[in-house]
């Protein structure tokens, strides 16, 4: 028989994951990526064909890899923005409508309940992201011949920059409302991505967004290394294994930030 | 052996005193009711003891347990005074996943879920989301979500709000069912002749202290009712 805590939290779990399907959100999801698959079969189309500029023929697979490489990276980083959205409201909610208090009544640690919310919205952004990066990676193989090894990998990336983005967005909406957690969500990933990919393409930054660049998660140096064979021309610095490393260290650390603020909170009065 | 038992225990809200050295302790297999004016510290009680706050000084003890042991809340049935119950779930549906959440087998879960739906009257309301429920019936889906797994401690905060009369006297008889087993009870409430009839013991608070507590026929003076009790202890 399972032990108590491993079920207790399956249990949670899947609670989560039917709540998270049960709202409003999940049809603009799925509606948003039904068009992003259309695009992508659209922007990968030329692929197979021959192509000429000014009369010269050029190499397809650069051209594919090139808008593979972007349309992977933005991909990549939206799962991740929508793991934070998810998260920002998705344990915070919980407990501000009181429905959590039934549940923290019972046997269940808060860290359990923390995670196991979380567990539940990540894996709606996860699905969500493996199905949008598998079809642009099959379509680019298919079509232009890439390689499928880097897409696995920044599958990889997207999956724990996704942790890492959920955790510390969640451990931040139990201080912010939603709409704040969200823009933070925001603000933060992009900030991070355009940081990391100005960094890769040679650019001299200054102080704070060097150390971002050096010290923070890297979301976008980590696709953008991962995702290097796709777009020889250009040449990155990293290496993969270390940058996934440091992503999953960020990530580890806002599964601790979570798990200790949840039990120091106070619920309601 | 006690059910829970709290010492010397104090709770401040930024400046405001909810708790101010409150001694409780309650014996296993008893029932008492804790009675006190609005913002006497009852449900701050209630808090402390299913670990949603923390004591600033004293001692709060569940079965035996710090209250922040998760493993404390073992065999605990809870009716909270503001009831917020998931509206997008089927009845059947919560009382499911919280029967899990109490440790019940796959096995147990269903006749067990069952056996609290027709207690509290709601078997054929089993399909029905929660949010089409009125507040009487979604009253009786938290008593039943308490009911799961036979707990041995029952804490009950106004319980009989929302509740018609028939109501009132089912809970009544629900919770003197529990009684009968064994089941330790805790009432907060404001509807003195409610406790009156369920517990053999009060506590009254006032002001983040227990004003006075013991059984009830010795708290009450000749020709006192526990309402006449209650309010020459609260004046006093």
């Amino acid at each position: 028989m399972m032990p108590y805590p491993v079920r207790v939290f399956r249990v949670l779990t899947f609670e989560s994951l039917l709540d998270g399907v049960r709202r409003r959100i999940v049809p603009v999801i799925v509606a948003i990526s039904l068009l992003s698959l259309l695009a992508i079969d659209s922007c990968t189309s030329c692929a197979s064909s021959p192509l000429t500029v000014n009369g010269q023929p050029v190499d397809a697979t650069a051209i594919a890899g090139w808008s593979g490489a972007l349309m992977f990276t933005a991909l990549a980083l939206w799962t991740m923005v929508l793991a934070g959205a998810l998260a920002s409201d998705h344990l915070a909610q919980t407990l501000v409508d009181g429905s959590a208090t039934l549940t923290l009544a019972r046997p269940v640690g808060r860290g359990a309940y923390a995670l196991a919310r979380l567990t539940g919205c990540l894996t709606i952004a996860l699905v969500t992201g493996a199905v949008l990066l598998s079809a642009t990676a099959l379509l680019m193989h298919a079509r232009a011949g890439v390689p499928l090894g880097p897409a696995a990998w920044g599958l990889v990336v997207c999956a724990v920059g996704a942790i890492c983005v959920g955790a510390f967005a969640t451990a931040a909406s139990l201080f912010l409302p939603q709409i704040a957690t969200t823009l933070l969500v925001l603000v933060a990933v992009g900030w991070i991505a355009l940081v990391n990919l100005l960094a890769q393409f040679g650019a001299e930054l200054p102080g704070v967004h060097s150390a971002i660049d050096r010290f923070g998660p890297p979301l976008g140096s980590a696709l953008v290394v991962v995702l290097a064979p796709w777009i020889p021309s250009v040449s990155v610095t990293g290496e993969p294994a270390a940058l996934i490393l440091r992503v999953a260290v960020w990530a580890g650390a806002g599964l601790a930030l979570l798990v200790l603020t949840i039990r120091r909170i106070e619920f309601g009065r | 052996m006690l059910a829970l038992e709290l010492l010397a225990v104090w709770k401040r809200y930024g400046t405001r005193r909810a708790l101010a050295g409150v001694n409780l302790e309650v014996p296993a297999g008893s029932a008492i009711g804790l009675l006190g004016p609005n913002g006497a510290g009852k449900t701050t009680t209630l808090r402390l003891l299913l670990g949603f706050t923390r004591a600033d000084e004293g001692s709060v003890r569940l079965r035996g347990l710090d209250p922040s042991d998760p493993t404390s809340r073992i065999g605990v049935g809870y009716l909270p005074e503001r009831l917020a119950l998931p509206g997008r779930m089927t009845v059947c549906g919560f009382l499911r996943l919280h029967g899990a959440l109490a440790g019940l087998g796959e096995g147990d879960l269903d006749r067990e879920t069952d056996a609290v739906l027709r207690q509290t009257g709601i078997a054929d309301r089993a399909g029905d989301r929660i949010a089409g429920l009125s507040k009487g019936l979604a009253q009786r889906v938290g008593f039943a979500q308490a009911f799961l797994g036979r707990p041995e401690l029952l804490l009950l905060d106004e319980p009989t709000s929302g509740l018609d009369p028939i109501g009132v006297r089912d809970a009544r008889d629900w919770i003197g069912s529990a009684r009968e087993r064994g089941c330790t009870v805790l009432v907060s409430s404001h509807v003195l002749s409610e406790v009156e009839r369920i517990c053999d013991r009060v506590a009254i608070m006032h002001q983040g202290r227990i004003a006075a507590s013991g059984p009830i026929d010795q708290l009450l003076r000749p020709g006192e009712d526990l309402e006449d009790a209650f309010v020459r202890v609260v004046r006093e």
